[in-house]
């Protein structure tokens, strides 16, 4: 890693008149990481992206970028190339053109700037696609444009603002893959601000899960999925998502429809909490919460169950050898280790 | 007859009458500008006649020739439309992009000028004109011009700046191109029909202005509106010379605006930005 593009939010408030966008945001980025900002729409993801490109100015908290305070520079002057979700190219230009736009700007010497742009479009594959005019190319060849003209000039950081959203599903997990490994091969800081957990997931070395203008969780994909902090970051992470079920807990087990499930806390006394547990740790056993098959969603290699235990609704995923039937009864349960617990009123993990 | 082929005739005959309609006046102009003082005045008209350039040949080069006139239209034409496209652009990109309390306001009022009937404002203007010294003057009527055209264009390109997406400004900034460098590189190059528009709409409208050039002007400035005029008189009017300068006239609107068909390229947008659009 070259050490460039390390990044710093400290306490960033960003308020639309009465409305807080961003409550004190604060978190690093390091150098070469693929740093993912994770939020449902609304969640302050995208204002925190556009206040460290520059195009939004924060209201108070101060960014650094290697070190040196940005807060107030322009947009120009941080070296940062970015991906727009509309791509925005510029559509008067060839592709040529637009890759070149970005290098002429930087006042490059002529003949410097025609090995650069045709370089970076064979990273992207695009090279035989240079004299055709933005207007002239399908959904995934804009998009390579895009990636082409923020690569092209080696900035110091890379923003991509949700570049897969307009591309078809199948082409969206083509292009998720060759992001990962164009990233991986430039060695750039990337930060990639996305809705889809998935995407998230998949493409970040860490991330920060955004909620109503706050930072709720940061860490690794793995470590967020297998530890999430908050109710929300488990109900918004994984797919399908994390069951979450009120319960009553007294020394070190939950009671659920009547059934009694062993947790790792060990605390004394009785109080409420939130029980969650992933469709995939659902386990069909002999002995457990007695639970009645309300529907059953085939993926072909596994089974999506939607199972009715008295009252209480409780998802699981299955392997293609244990599907039941609909209608069908049978008990469930879950290893401790797999059974999160969280406050109820603070919704914290305990 | 097949209904279909009926139909085919009616819908032909329609377009013929709106057609001709559409087309009368022009051909009545140039068809009446060939004919010589008799023919003209002929009762029913003439379709068939032996044409003559009598006409264009006095209203050229004879005593009351109108070339000094015609200059005199393209100085206040081209100064009217130079000096509002050079205020227009910014101000339409500034009212589409900045947003500020009262824009609403702003655009409407910027609308409503072009709402008050000329004659409602001639006294006036002729007294101001009179008080500055610019009565009769290139400067004076260029002035009054711009209290029209200005509006109208502002009016007419801000909706052309505002298809423009916001992104596409903040990638060039991204890019490292400063606000100026943008408008230059950016966006004016895809405004560049509407501009073309604006243009043609301007420099029309100064160029065929009448009643503005009569009341506060008309010795030393003396556009070809108000020369023609002098063909019709209380005695008789000389329809053919009057053709033939409504023909003349015709002529540099015409070349302008098959110079500006090429830059009126529509959809040059389409298909850059997807989803995206105005936040």
């Amino acid at each position: 890693m070259t050490g460039r593009g390390q990044v710093r939010f400290d306490d960033i408030v960003k308020m639309h008149g009465e409305f807080a966008a961003l409550k004190g945001v604060t978190f690093e980025i390091q150098p070469g990481e693929f740093f993912a900002l994770l939020g449902p729409s609304g969640s302050g993801k995208s204002t925190t992206l556009r206040i460290l490109a520059g195009l939004d100015a924060p209201t108070s908290g101060r960014v650094f970028i290697d070190g040196q305070d940005i807060t107030a520079s322009d947009a120009r002057d941080r070296d940062i190339a970015m991906v727009f979700q509309s791509y925005a190219l510029y559509p008067h230009m060839t592709v040529y053109e637009n890759i070149a736009f970005p290098l002429e700007m930087a006042k490059l010497p002529k003949p410097e700037i025609g090995p650069a742009v045709r370089e970076a479009a064979r990273k992207v594959a695009i090279e035989h696609l240079l004299e055709r005019k933005p207007g002239q190319l399908s959904g995934g060849q804009q998009q390579r444009c895009a990636l082409a003209r923020a690569i092209v000039r080696k900035a110091r950081l890379f923003l991509l603002d949700e570049p897969l959203s307009n591309l078809d599903a199948k082409l969206r997990l083509e292009t998720r893959t060759e992001l990962k490994k164009l990233q991986r091969s430039l060695g750039v800081t990337a930060v990639y601000v996305t809705h889809d957990q998935e995407e998230a997931m998949t493409l970040a070395d860490r991330m920060a899960v955004f909620m109503a203008g706050e930072i709720q969780q940061v860490g690794r994909p793995a470590e967020i999925f297998a530890r999430p902090n908050s109710i929300d970051v488990a109900a918004f992470i994984g797919s399908p998502p994390m069951n979450l079920i009120p319960a009553r807990y007294s020394d070190g087990s939950v009671e659920i429809a009547g059934h009694r499930l062993a947790t790792t806390l060990r605390e004394g006394g009785e109080r409420d909490v939130v029980v969650g547990i992933r469709p995939g740790a659902v386990r069909i056993a002999a002995d457990g919460i007695p639970a009645t098959v309300e529907l059953v969603e085939d993926l072909g290699d596994t089974a999506i169950l939607d199972l009715d235990c008295s009252g209480t609704f409780i998802r699981a995923r299955v392997s293609d050898r244990e599907i039941p039937r609909e209608r069908a009864a049978l008990s469930i349960t879950a290893r401790a280790k797999d059974i999160h617990l969280f406050d109820s009123t603070t919704r914290r993990r305990l | 007859m097949t209904p279909r082929r009926i139909r085919i005739i009616v819908v032909i005959a329609i377009s013929l009458i709106f057609l001709l309609a559409w087309a009368f006046p022009i051909v009545w102009s140039v068809l009446n500008s060939l004919k010589n003082d008799r023919d003209v005045l002929a009762y029913p008209p003439k379709l068939i006649f032996a044409p003559t350039l009598e006409a264009y040949r006095d209203v050229l080069f004879g005593s009351a020739s109108i070339l000094p006139n015609l200059v005199s239209s393209f100085i206040i034409s081209i100064g009217t439309t130079v000096i509002t496209m050079l205020m227009a652009v910014p101000a339409a990109y500034a009212l589409a992009r900045l947003r500020f309390r009262g824009k609403k306001f702003a655009g409407f009022y910027v609308l409503a000028t072009q709402m008050l009937p000329p004659v409602g404002i001639i006294i006036p203007y002729f007294l101001i004109l009179r008080n500055i010294g610019w009565i009769d003057t290139y400067q004076g009527i260029i002035l009054i011009y711009l209290s029209f055209s200005l509006p109208f264009a502002i009016w007419l390109l801000v909706s052309y700046f505002e298809d423009i997406p916001f992104e596409m400004e903040e990638a060039a900034y991204l890019d490292g191109a400063s606000r100026l460098r943008t408008l230059w590189r950016i966006i004016i190059p895809q405004v560049r029909g509407g501009i073309a528009v604006t243009i043609v709409f301007v420099f029309l409208n100064a160029w065929n202005e009448f009643l503005f050039a009569v009341v506060l002007s008309g010795n030393t400035v003396r556009p070809v509106t108000v020369a023609m005029f002098n063909f019709v008189s209380v005695e008789q009017t000389l329809w053919a010379k009057l053709a033939a300068v409504s023909v003349l006239a015709m002529l540099p609107v015409i070349v302008l605006g098959i110079v500006a068909q090429k830059n009126i390229i529509k959809g040059l947008t389409v298909g850059a930005v997807k989803g995206g659009g105005r936040r």
